[in-house]
């Protein structure tokens, strides 16, 4: 019933991914390279399960979206805890 | 039922496009970050949300709201550890000119 507004959704969302891999490649600090990347992926998973309502098999889609979650917040907070004290705040 | 789920979607992308248009145009890293941390948690979990009561009542609406839950505890401890090895490492916080 709302196959064509999920289209729609999926499009807005892959746009801001875009828009945040502006801010990815251009960022003056490291730490908005690492910001950019965390919205991607917390959009990523909203994609998914969309991904999974288009196809019709959320049962598999909604897994994967749960297991990507867990990696991204895990591998941000490993990322950020070793850029800890580096003192490169012009790179 | 479908219009709450619409209405859910709705306001989970408009969350979601202000806090990308608050990550590219605030001045400074500490706003920046302000945006994606409260926008970005606010607009997913709406979004989610507004899947699940599409979906019905079953094991995958409870895995969605296991996302949700997730997301809420997550992305606040993530952006927390992210300005603090920023602050650590030495990057100033943006203040108006003449102050």
């Amino acid at each position: 019933m709302l196959d064509n507004f999920f289209v729609v959704l999926m499009v807005g969302l892959i746009f801001i991914v875009m828009l945040m891999l502006f801010r990815v490649f251009k960022g003056p600090t490291v730490f908005d390279r690492l910001n950019g990347l965390g919205v991607i992926g917390t959009d990523a998973i909203v994609i998914l399960v969309l991904l999974g309502f288009l196809e019709k098999r959320v049962d598999m889609y909604v897994d994967i979206a749960i297991s990507y979650a867990i990696l991204g917040f895990i591998s941000l907070v490993v990322i950020a805890k070793y850029l800890e004290g580096k003192g490169d705040a012009n790179s | 039922m479908k219009f709450v789920a619409l209405f859910f979607l709705l306001g989970g992308f408009f969350f979601t496009t202000v806090a990308a248009i608050g990550v590219i145009r605030f001045p400074d890293f500490y706003t920046r970050l302000h945006a994606s941390g409260k926008g970005d948690t606010l607009g997913v979990a709406m979004s989610i949300i507004g899947l699940a009561i599409y979906n019905g009542f079953n094991l995958i609406s409870l895995k969605l709201m296991f996302i949700v839950v997730f997301i809420f505890l997550a992305n606040p401890i993530g952006t927390h550890v992210l300005s603090r090895a920023a602050y650590r490492s030495g990057i100033k916080p943006w203040v108006r000119k003449g102050e």
